[in-house]
């Protein structure tokens, strides 16, 4: 009896103690201009959905930042001799936010779902033959080992399941569907958890304790250092710019991708940062070549040299970013001095080149929208005044962007000031405009030299010689002038200072590597 | 007065269907595709092919509108194509939301405009009747989203008195709830006092001048008396009626309010859904707009006996 006093003592002190001394918890508000269509990676998804789902699901294999294909859950990836089978080899101590170890079954169920049409996966017809690709055969010989077999040998088969716009083909326990097989949330291995999603309001996510990250010693695009320490995560939709402003300015928000002609103001706020996320979206002009005056390369080519690149895009970036009119991005492992080689403004050379073709002075029309933050309408307004200093009558048709982009998937224009969406592979940023108009009339480019290169980039594994055949791509695009790629898309964003190691990547938001200065 | 009320119900019926089929085909009339905008710039034709059949949208139109009426029958508004989400409990979720904001918004404004506008009528030409119909004119020509902002910038970041983003509802804690309303609320009232001021003034002046006021006032009733019981109850139908009507407006769009103050409201839902050519929630939103339009007229109807009995005469 007599040591009970000092016993409960002793007893209270360390309660006390581990009051004292227990951590707060951490939290982050980030911005989200708008809600997320949905918590199924890749199913019903947007650029929006990605950024956030990406924190919460990882597939096999990932980006890193140069574009190049890594393995994420995957400790490594081996192809066989005829380059039709890949061999996945899991990282050990792999576990699902519900403390479920990660096995290979695991990932063949995932498959086996993405592979269902039922699931409505957005990258189906990468994977089931309709575009030429099929996955002929998916094992699971023990737990650490996944195999896949496809239907003939590709340099665009790993990169496909790493696409952000399929969900990084991400690994979900089965417990992310209901009873009814119906989809729940997802239970993946990223991490963040994903908690809760008041729709229209927020979504929150929490730090996912168990992660293991991969191996790096920095964030690498989707690989790398991964360590997530803020505790929680509150993403709130406000999709209004100007209260965004405001929601950063009073520090109501800690994260939030802002426009860029927010950035000088804000820039001059001691406690808030501003950072710009350069990424490989495309911002181009596109000409419809089965028009009379459109389709002559001449014409195309004059517009080419009337163009003041840099006094274009500095306009139509706010002065944040510079040309590049290679459909490589420049932080590309494929982007050297060929594809840094560019269109040339020269105003007498786009004369000459106008009074060559069968341009007669008749009025142009080129589409653009006033979606923010895409600057179709600022490249289409500066467009227009370069080239009417040659003699081109150039008249600009504003349209909402659902009605754009039905005009862009059937081919109906003239001119087209348009976005490309990220791609951050070569073969997949040419394939977004090369191709048969006839089959497919949003495509801009069909030269058969052109679709042959293409094809082969497809095929061949070996960089030395994709990147023989990227060059020769561009060389051959800035002849034929089928489109005119002005610059890379970026992303602005700001953050409070006390928010450390916040670094988006392609525009996304990575939540790992984050911490809040106490 | 339930004979009344029945008919009007009925009365309702064809302007819904009128309503229905129009907010149909009109939305189809907008160029764009629901399955291409979900898809993105990159999207292959048989990938697209597959989602237009699996959404619906491969049918002719008027399959697609019968099979949509069929559905509305049976009490089933459709899924959303963005979101997945039944339309009904979408629609009524973000409907609460709007409503719990305009009915008090309204309610706020009616209390100050009324006696304002009968204060500025009752002192016609005077200075504080010339202050009072320039404030008014000045709140009304005022853009919302403006106001909103402005109201954001010296409340939520100068003074920091109230919050700048986020939204409660009122079932999670009722007192922060009713701190993030404030200043949506606040921006809502200072618009629609402006139109029910001028209402209430006007309709005011008109009664005023009527022969059974100059008997009340020859009769030795004092002003106030005049005012409040035989003025007031003869003035106020017209603006009980602008009342309703703002109520009706306001239940059906305070989208930019909503975007302003990021809640989660039906008018956002619907700007959000008319871009992403979510047609179901369209037809549902609109649908439901035009029913509360009705019920809220009709218990205006129903009501304005108890200002002006000549109506349940005629």
């Amino acid at each position: 009896m007599k040591y009970q006093t000092p016993a409960a003592l002793a007893l209270a002190l360390t309660a006390v103690a581990s009051i004292a001394f227990a951590q707060p918890e951490t939290k982050l508000k980030v911005a989200l201009t708008a809600d997320i269509r949905s918590s199924n990676p890749g199913v019903n998804r947007d650029d929006n959905t990605d950024s956030v789902m990406l924190n919460v699901v990882e597939g096999l294999v990932g980006y890193d930042d140069g574009g190049d294909v890594r393995p994420l859950l995957a400790r490594e990836v081996t192809q066989s001799d005829d380059g039709l089978t890949y061999t996945f080899a899991l990282r050990d101590g792999l576990t699902f936010h519900n403390g479920s170890t990660l096995t290979a079954d695991d990932v063949l169920w995932s498959w086996k779902r993405y592979m269902d049409p039922k699931t409505e996966w957005r990258c189906l017809a990468e994977f089931d033959g309709r575009n030429g690709l099929q996955v002929v055969s998916v094992a699971a010989p023990n737990p650490k080992t996944f195999v896949m077999k496809i239907n003939h040998p590709s340099a665009l088969f790993l990169n496909t399941l790493a696409r952000t716009d399929c969900g990084m083909t991400g690994i979900v326990h089965k417990d992310s569907l209901k009873a009814d097989g119906s989809w729940d949330k997802p239970i993946g291995t990223g991490p963040y958890e994903f908690t809760d999603w008041k729709r229209g309001r927020s979504v929150t996510l929490t730090r996912f304790k168990e992660y293991k990250s991969p191996e790096g010693a920095a964030a690498d695009g989707y690989v790398g250092k991964k360590d997530p320490h803020v505790d929680l995560v509150e993403l709130e939709v406000i999709p209004d710019p100007a209260t965004i402003k405001l929601a950063v300015a009073s520090h109501s928000i800690d994260v939030a991708q802002i426009t860029s002609t927010d950035v000088s103001e804000l820039k001059s706020d001691p406690n808030i940062v501003t950072l710009t996320s350069p990424d490989s979206s495309k911002h181009a002009i596109l000409f419809r070549t089965e028009d009379p005056v459109v389709g002559d390369v001449k014409f195309r080519q004059a517009v080419a040299a009337a163009l003041d690149y840099n006094q274009l895009v500095d306009v139509a970036s706010d002065g944040l970013s510079t040309p590049n009119n290679s459909a490589v991005f420049p932080g590309s492992v494929y982007f050297d001095g060929v594809q840094k080689s560019g269109l040339d403004a020269n105003l007498d050379n786009a004369r000459k080149l106008l009074s060559e073709s069968s341009y007669q002075g008749q009025p142009i029309k080129i589409i653009a929208n006033k979606r923010s933050p895409m600057p179709s309408f600022q490249v289409a307004l500066v467009t227009q005044a370069m080239l009417q200093a040659i003699g081109v009558n150039v008249e600009i048709e504003v349209l909402e962007w659902a009605t754009q982009l039905d005009r862009y998937n059937s081919g109906n224009y003239q001119m087209m000031s348009f976005s490309y969406s990220a791609r951050l592979d070569p073969a997949l940023s040419y394939e977004q405009f090369t191709g048969d108009k006839g089959k497919q009339p949003r495509k801009v480019w069909d030269n058969p030299k052109a679709l042959e290169l293409l094809e082969q980039s497809r095929a061949v594994s070996d960089a030395a010689a994709r990147r023989a055949l990227f060059d020769d791509l561009h060389t051959t695009m800035l002849s034929d002038v089928p489109l005119i790629i002005l610059y890379n898309g970026l992303t602005v964003w700001a953050h409070a200072k006390d928010v450390q190691g916040f670094t988006p990547w392609e525009g996304k938001m990575r939540l790992w590597n984050v911490e809040l200065a106490q | 007065m339930l004979r009344f009320i029945v008919r009007r119900l009925l009365l309702a019926l064809p302007t819904m269907l009128i309503s229905a089929a129009a907010v149909f085909f009109l939305i189809r009339l907008i160029p764009g595709d629901p399955a291409s905008l979900m898809l993105g710039d990159q999207v292959d034709a048989s990938s697209l092919a597959d989602l237009r059949q699996r959404m619906g949208l491969d049918r002719a139109l008027p399959t697609q509108f019968v099979l949509w009426v069929v559905q509305l029958l049976q009490g089933d508004f459709g899924m959303s194509i963005r979101t997945d989400e039944p339309v009904l409990r979408l629609v009524f979720d973000r409907f609460i939301v709007s409503a719990g904001i305009v009915f008090v918004a309204v309610a706020v404004a009616s209390l100050i405009a009324v006696p304002a506008g009968m204060l500025a009528a009752w002192k016609q030409d005077s200075k504080l009747d010339i202050g009072l119909v320039g404030a008014a004119t000045v709140l009304l020509s005022i853009p919302s989203f403006w106001l909103g902002l402005m109201l954001l910038y010296v409340f939520g970041y100068k003074f920091g008195w109230l919050p700048v983003v986020g939204y409660v509802s009122f079932s999670e804690d009722a007192g922060m709830a009713a701190l993030y309303l404030i200043l949506p609320i606040a921006t809502l009232v200072l618009h629609e006092v402006g139109i029910l001021v001028r209402m209430a003034r006007a309709s005011t002046l008109e009664v005023l001048r009527l022969d059974y006021i100059t008997h009340a006032r020859a009769k030795g009733l004092s002003e106030t008396a005049v005012l409040c019981r035989h003025a007031f109850r003869n003035a106020f139908g017209p603006t009980w009626t602008l009342i309703g009507l703002v109520l009706g407006n306001l239940l059906g769009g305070i989208a930019v309010v909503e975007t302003v103050f990021t809640i989660p409201g039906l008018g956002r839902l619907l700007v959000d859904s008319i871009f992403g050519r979510d047609y179901p929630v369209i037809q549902g939103c609109l649908l439901f707009i035009v029913f509360v339009y009705v019920m809220v007229n009709l218990v205006v109807d129903l009501l304005y006996p108890l200002f002006d009995p000549r109506v349940t005469e005629e």
